[in-house]
């Protein structure tokens, strides 16, 4: 008995020290100062865990068995916490016993059930590995090749099944342990008749018995096995901090300290660092370390990334689960490595290389689904600014860069035009520079520049101008918000641009502002007010339907189209406006028909992240021809309904080349508005 | 080793512009200000020598122009020079490229460089002359359109190639200090990253008058210019006509434009 104390103490050291090394690597890492409250952050984590919502998303069997297994561990682990309780410290010290009568019999039965729980969420985990071959859990790199020794880590599926087993066994040992006591005292009335309290270990005690099990051997065997369940529960313990058990506390750290705009507002380079970007794995912060060892490898962000379902070199997954291999090899001993050493670009085990952070299209997929608050896009983003200071990127890149600094939008066009697809209108529209209006529309480069989305800006002034809209625009004084070429990195680029926009606002005179372009919405509404520029403002869905049900705009001419819906990544997922365009559908009298990938769900047209600026490679699928596929399964389609003017370009092209022209159309809602409500002739764009 | 890189900074034009009061150049206001092209490649082929040596390499950027030329001296900064000069007086408004050059040929004798470097020419005037030029009043040797270079530090020449008509390649060894005007494609110049311009804010940019360079105003400008420009004008459009009518009537009449423009011919 004695033995078993020195090595419980033992493994207890281990753990100890485990979670110490840990702790300090984690503190290696850059600060970091949160926001918000501790307790608001400590309900939201318990709120997740112990519902376990975030763990059902998407894989609800999944979720179902997950949760069978936290609360079987969770009651047993407490069980047996107060049977030591008790055992070690109340009673020897105090005097104190609880663990008997009408509670020892109830708290037998839970745990017997809780035991249960755990060994039927154990085997369906073990069925789902085994034989239900899903894609997600294959550890295969889309970023590294066959034969390199990082590409599909048998490691993790030997720990993954050596995880499994162990807590199967502990269970299984548990309930023979509890037959064999009850075969052994079954001539201790206080124990026998009561044993269907713990009705599993009862049956297994009966069928010991019919077995021709006596008292005596009950006794023995309980004896052997205790000492096996007791050193694998210990050996379990011990682990945690060096295995993938640690999930349980990571995961649980990792949720508390999630940033619910994590990818919508990038972190600021403070001013006191001169260095832009990740070079070394120490310029992550610690919850950034902290994050890659929460990741349980489940795969659901592998699955969502569109960039991964092209076949390009990328998996979010492999991205966390590299750097984490990093940080493990370089930051948990004693000493750090030189700095060569803690360079996370390039391509040796561990490192992630330009071809990899270039293909992020910077959705949000990955930070939207993962269970345990994993922040894959700001990581990716740190890492590309160091790559923009080295100037590794697509030379086309460099010259758009280039291009949008010298001229203030992508298209190189002269600031002087940007206003000019106003000019054909038959009124004027309002420089808010020069006169107040009541809503400032912020265009965007594509809506000012793209002639095809030149357009639909005209549609969208003529349909204000008829709602009896005070509106302007900011003409020459607007530049790209800037939204994008943040997410490539270029965040000196971006705060000129952020600069130049808020020092245009701030000459206008306007008491909110409109966008018709996601990507300006996201930019505006979640990262200008950390440099002081804080506005009302709106996508123009929002806008519109207001105006609908205040009767200033109405359907004289519905639509009987069959459609389905774009959910753009920033205006979806980003800012979680799903409804509006779904309100307007239904009110154009459309038949709205989701495809698979909506909402949260909605697959990158893969515009997203500057990757607009770069072509994709030749011959492989784009993200956007992958949806298009995807809405071309639709029965009787008519029209692919968008509502951001990258998206229109993206799914434009697409149609075509998937060879889907003709079967359907792409529209912008803002055109499907437009048909239902005639415009008056007086009003008509001239074409 | 010191390489001195002569730098431009040239405008652009947007697509509405004017043309100034004196009908000699375009009207400032509508310039788009940028360093020259071919400089991004002279400045990349300095820093690259830079970088690949063993021992230390100091790389200037020089440039003629006021204090909106700064802007460009910065950018050459955040991509690796090591100091910047900027040499300017208003007598050295309406110098030509010989006028220039006798300016930057003042500060290589004040540098005192194993290597310059210029561009092969500037985007917006495209004299291609100013280094060749800087060259002549220095008496050194120069060649132009240089295409590849190996330059070792500190060695006493240097090798480089040029391309030639008929897909030729000429292989020249050059004796230092000696002055060379790069073409583009020679490297792939970096991207200057804003925060590294903003951060190059913090590297000197040495601003000479004139007199700092020993020279006095009789040598730039106008008076000490070999040419002038007399006029920048738009140049009437109308050779363009449309030819209207039926299909027949067209073919017929550009059959006629056709033999018109080939002559007699029996």
């Amino acid at each position: 008995m004695r033995l078993f104390y020195v090595l419980g103490y033992a493994a207890l050291a281990v753990f100890g020290y485990g979670v110490y090394v840990q702790i300090r690597k984690y503190r290696r890492g850059a600060a970091l100062k949160l926001e918000g409250g501790f307790w608001t952050r400590l309900g939201a984590m318990l709120s997740s865990v112990l519902s376990g919502r975030t763990v059902d998303r998407r894989d609800p069997a999944a979720g179902g068995a997950h949760r069978l297994i936290f609360y079987g561990f969770m009651l047993l682990f407490a069980g047996t916490a107060t049977i030591t309780l008790e055992y070690d410290i109340l009673e020897p010290l105090f005097g104190i016993r609880f663990w008997y009568g009408t509670f020892y019999l109830v708290f037998s039965l839970v745990l017997d059930v809780a035991g249960a729980a755990l060994i039927a969420g154990l085997l369906f985990m073990m069925y789902r590995r085994g034989w239900m071959r899903l894609p997600k859990l294959d550890y295969a790199r889309p970023d590294r090749q066959p034969g390199d020794p990082d590409f599909d880590r048998p490691q993790y599926r030997r720990e993954d099944w050596a995880f499994l087993w162990m807590l199967l066994i502990i269970a299984a040992t548990g309930y023979v342990l509890e037959a064999a006591r009850l075969v052994w005292l079954q001539d201790r009335a206080d124990v026998w008749d009561t044993r269907w309290w713990s009705p599993v270990g009862a049956l297994l005690a009966e069928a010991m018995r019919a077995a021709g099990l006596s008292a005596h051997g009950g006794g023995l065997l309980r004896h052997g096995l205790w000492w096996f369940h007791g050193l694998i529960a210990l050996i379990l313990i011990a682990l945690i901090p060096s295995t993938k058990v640690k999930h349980i506390f990571t995961a649980a750290a990792s949720l508390m300290v999630r940033d619910p705009l994590a990818a919508q507002r990038l972190p600021r380079i403070p001013e006191s660092v001169a260095q832009a970007g990740a070079a070394k794995i120490t310029d992550f912060n610690w919850k950034q370390l902290l994050n890659l060892d929460a990741c349980t490898k489940c795969g659901r962000c592998h699955e969502a990334c569109p960039a991964r379902a092209v076949g390009a070199p990328l998996s979010p997954r492999d991205v966390i689960l590299s750097l984490r291999e990093f940080a493990h090899a370089t930051l948990e001993s004693g000493v750090i490595p030189d700095a060569a050493e803690l360079d996370v670009h390039g391509k040796a085990p561990g490192q992630v290389s330009m071809e990899t952070l270039w293909s992020c299209r910077t959705c949000m997929a990955c930070v939207e689904i993962c269970p345990v608050a994993v922040e894959h896009v700001p990581i990716i983003v740190q890492m590309r600014r160091k790559l923009v200071e080295d100037g590794a990127m697509d030379p086309l890149l460099t010259k758009t860069l280039q291009t949008i600094h010298k001229t203030g939008n992508s298209f190189g066009e002269s600031k002087r035009k940007r206003g000019a697809w106003s000019k054909p209108l038959p009124f004027p529209v309002k420089d808010a520079r020069k006169e107040p209006v009541d809503v400032l529309w912020f265009v965007g480069d594509y809506a000012s520049f793209d002639p095809r989305n030149q357009k639909v800006s005209q549609i969208f002034a003529s349909l204000l101008n008829e709602a009896g809209v005070d509106f302007g625009i900011l003409y020459d004084g607007e530049s790209n918000a800037g939204n994008d070429v943040r997410r490539v990195g270029e965040e000196g680029l971006y705060e000129v641009l952020a600069t130049a926009n808020m020092n245009a606002l701030a000459s206008a005179k306007f008491n909110s502002v409109v966008t018709t372009d996601p990507h300006s919405f996201n930019t505006i509404r979640n990262e200008y007010p950390d440099f002081g520029g804080k506005y009302e403002i709106q996508h123009y869905t929002t806008l519109v339907k207001r105006l609908f049900a205040e009767k200033r705009l109405q359907v004289t001419r519905p639509l009987k189209y069959r459609v389905t819906f774009h959910d753009p990544c920033h205006l979806g997922r980003f800012n979680k406006g799903y409804d509006a365009p779904r309100d307007l559908l239904a009110l154009l009298g459309c038949e709205l028909v989701e495809m698979g990938r909506c909402k949260a769900n909605s697959f990158c047209c893969g515009a997203g992240g500057g990757r607009i600026w770069v072509p994709d490679p030749v011959g492989a699928e784009k993200p956007a021809q992958n949806r298009m596929k995807e809405a071309a399964a639709i029965a009787g389609l008519e029209v692919y309904v968008v509502s951001c003017p990258k998206d229109l370009t993206m799914f434009e092209d697409a149609l075509k080349t998937t060879g889907n022209e003709g079967k359907f159309v792409v529209k912008e809602l803002i055109e499907l508005i437009r048909e239902a409500i005639p415009a008056p002739r007086a009003e008509a764009v001239p074409a | 080793m010191k390489i001195m890189v002569a730098v431009k900074q040239v405008a652009a034009l947007d697509e509405d512009f004017a043309i100034r009061s004196d009908g000699r150049d375009v009207d400032a206001d509508f310039f788009i200000r940028d360093l020259n092209e071919w400089d991004d490649f002279s400045l990349e082929e300095a820093v690259k020598i830079k970088e690949a040596a063993a021992e230390p390499v100091e790389v200037v950027a020089v440039s003629v122009g006021a204090d909106e030329v700064d802007e460009s001296l910065r950018k050459c900064l955040a991509k690796g020079a090591d100091r910047a000069i900027r040499v300017w007086d208003a007598a050295i408004e309406g110098s030509d490229s010989v006028a220039i050059a006798r300016i930057l040929a003042a500060v290589a004798q004040r540098e005192a460089p194993q290597m310059l470097f210029a561009g092969v020419q500037s985007s917006d005037q495209s004299f291609a002359s100013t280094g060749i030029a800087t060259a002549a009043f220095l008496g050194w040797p120069h060649a132009a359109v240089v295409t590849s270079l190996s330059l070792a530090p500190g060695a006493k020449s240097a090798v480089f190639r040029r391309e030639l008509e008929g897909g030729l390649l000429h292989e020249v060894e050059i004796q230092c200090p000696a002055v060379l005007t790069i073409q583009l494609g020679i490297n792939t110049p970096r991207y200057a990253s804003l925060r590294s311009i903003k951060q190059a804010a913090g590297k000197p940019i040495e601003v000479l008058s004139l007199a700092d360079v020993g020279l006095n105003a009789a040598d730039v400008g106008e008076a000490g210019s070999l040419s002038r420009v007399r006029r920048m004008y738009v140049p009437d459009k109308g050779r363009a006509q449309l030819i209207d009518g039926d299909a027949a009537q067209q073919a017929a009449r550009l059959a006629d434009i056709i033999r018109e423009f080939k002559g007699a011919q029996t």
